[in-house]
């Protein structure tokens, strides 16, 4: 689904955001990007979504060659990936429904699959009673929740996550990992980038450590940190121990 | 391209309704500047049309010797009454008409000379229907039996001319200077509305939107007002138009030469229109462009 190649990444200013990143993630998989800030976990999602090209190696993304696809069907290409932020970037002026119901809009869906979607959406984030109600009027959970919503309610095949947490309390921020979990049993691939350990222990899913731009750790069922040599489950049991991970490679 | 009517106009709408003070700023600024284009235009046909009607009735005269016979005389008649480019007829004037005309316009001096009426040439007096004819009629009969000179203000002729020439360029200039300034400010201001949603257009970018998905809207709301405040322009360039022509009722005045037809009036309006609507469409085309480029 996702297959990085080695990647590198610079900036202007010469920064490495990324060195010589090569990695494969399938179809279903839930993966964790972790890092502290300015690790390349940002830029990792934001060559994902195409808004940066890399200066060497190649990337593939659900079937296509992201790096040599034509400027013009790049909107074509985030049809396909749900992205959401720490900050929500919800639109002020539009309702709970209207925010979601913007992103079928804008990919020309009709009228009556606008009517039957958004309103499953919103059952399966929870938020069918504030459908009506403005993102301000909303707790910060919440907005996630629409923003969730967002981009999940074109079923994309990838959902990325940049911090989604980032700006919520503890409980809130699990509630979201639930719902992200939830969207992954439905065969879609999320990764979401974080530097939340205690969200990262607690799911127990594959995650990628990245440290000044370069790939450091690549682990199925991981944890934030170095993990112990006993490779117990650190305090805390995730959402579903029982069940092994959709489709995690090792 | 997957953008419906419906979602344009709905879009549009409700942007314009959400921006609406961005929207009249847009529009008052297109309607101030394209005023004083169109405004310009207005002044600059005016003067065209001056230099017609100061010219009208200038007149070449074709003196005859004194003693030019009847024959040369009914000759050069003749002649002129064959020239399409003259005004139709020209009159004759006899040794008499010459005479008390030179008599009024020298007074005693012309008496003191001792002129009689028989040696006071005979004229033709015609009017070229361009000015600029004068000195075709000039080379045709300098020179023939019985003509003795053939004159005409040329040298007045080329003055307003040249005034007339100077004055129009400097219209089109002062035009052409506030279209540009006007193009500037009408860009900056659906800039600075776009700037303001620059949040939307990337969440758009974001769900996949193509890039004329979201041109359009603004497009369209850019040639909206355009549009008004083109027509905004233009019933100010209809009202100076009324009070100018108004105010030149008076004969011989300046502006009374300047007035023009309600055509021209239209032609200019129209201008103003088209070039409203096409500013504020390519403006937001213009404006939008380096907030697609992500």
């Amino acid at each position: 689904m996702i297959r990085f190649e080695n990647v590198t990444k610079t900036y202007k200013n010469s920064t490495v955001a990324l060195r010589d990143v090569s990695l494969n993630v399938d179809k279903g998989e839930f993966v964790f990007i972790v890092g502290a800030s300015g690790s390349g976990k940002t830029t990792f999602i934001r060559l994902l979504l195409r808004e940066e090209l890399p200066d060497s190696g190649r990337i593939w993304e659900a079937g296509r060659d992201v790096v040599h696809l034509p400027k013009w069907r790049v909107p074509y290409l985030r049809r396909n990936i749900g992205c959401v932020f720490q900050d929500f970037r919800l639109l002020p002026n539009k309702s709970v429904f209207e925010n979601v119901a913007f992103a079928l809009e804008v990919i020309g869906r009709p009228k009556h699959v606008v009517a039957a979607q958004v309103p499953q959406v919103l059952e399966l984030v929870g938020l069918s009673k504030k459908r009506d109600n403005l993102p301000g009027e909303l707790s910060g959970g919440e907005q996630q929740r629409v923003a969730v919503a967002r981009a999940f309610v074109n079923r994309p095949l990838i959902l990325l996550a940049d911090e989604p947490t980032g700006n919520l309390d503890p409980a809130t921020s699990q509630g979201i990992m639930q719902l992200l979990d939830r969207i992954n049993r439905t065969g879609t691939t999320v990764m979401v980038a974080t530097h939340d350990e205690v969200l990262v222990n607690w799911m127990r899913r594959r995650v990628i450590e990245l440290d000044h731009g370069t790939l450091v750790r690549d682990q199925a069922r991981g944890v934030y940190g170095i993990d112990t040599a006993s490779g117990l489950a650190p305090v805390g049991v995730g959402p579903d121990d029982e069940q092994p991970p959709p489709g995690t490679t090792a | 391209m997957p953008t419906s009517v419906d979602y344009v106009v709905r879009e549009t709408a409700s942007n314009l309704w959400r921006n609406r003070l961005m929207t009249v700023a847009a529009v008052m600024t297109v309607a101030v500047s394209l005023s004083l284009v169109g405004a310009a235009l207005l002044l600059k046909q005016g003067a065209a049309k001056a230099e017609v009607e100061w010219q009208r009735g200038t007149q070449v005269t074709v003196w005859m010797t004194p003693t030019a016979n009847a024959t040369e005389i009914k000759a050069v008649g003749t002649q002129l009454r064959s020239l399409s480019y003259v005004d139709q007829p020209c009159a004759f004037r006899s040794h008499k008409q010459d005479w008390t005309e030179a008599l009024r316009l020298l007074g005693t001096v012309w008496r003191e000379g001792g002129t009689t009426v028989a040696q006071t040439p005979t004229s033709w007096r015609c009017t070229p229907a361009q000015p600029s004819d004068a000195s075709a009629v000039i080379s045709k009969f300098k020179g023939q039996p019985g003509v003795e000179k053939v004159t005409a203000p040329l040298a007045q002729i080329r003055t307003e001319q040249k005034v007339i020439t100077v004055l129009q360029w400097v219209f089109i200039v002062v035009a052409v200077v506030l279209l540009v300034s006007a193009a500037v400010l009408i860009l900056n201001t659906i800039r600075m509305a776009i700037f303001a949603r620059r949040r939307e257009v990337s969440v758009m970018k974001l769900v996949g939107a193509t890039n004329w998905f979201i041109r359009v809207p603004f497009m369209s709301e850019g040639m909206i007002q355009g549009l008004v405040g083109s027509g905004v322009a233009a019933a100010v360039v209809y009202a100076l138009h009324v009070v100018l022509n108004d105010l030149g009722t008076s004969p011989g005045s300046l502006l009374s030469v300047m007035r023009l037809s309600g055509w021209e009036m239209f032609g200019t309006d129209a201008v103003v229109v088209i070039v409203g609507a096409a500013i504020g469409t390519l403006g937001s085309a213009v404006a939008i462009r380096r907030f697609l480029d992500v």
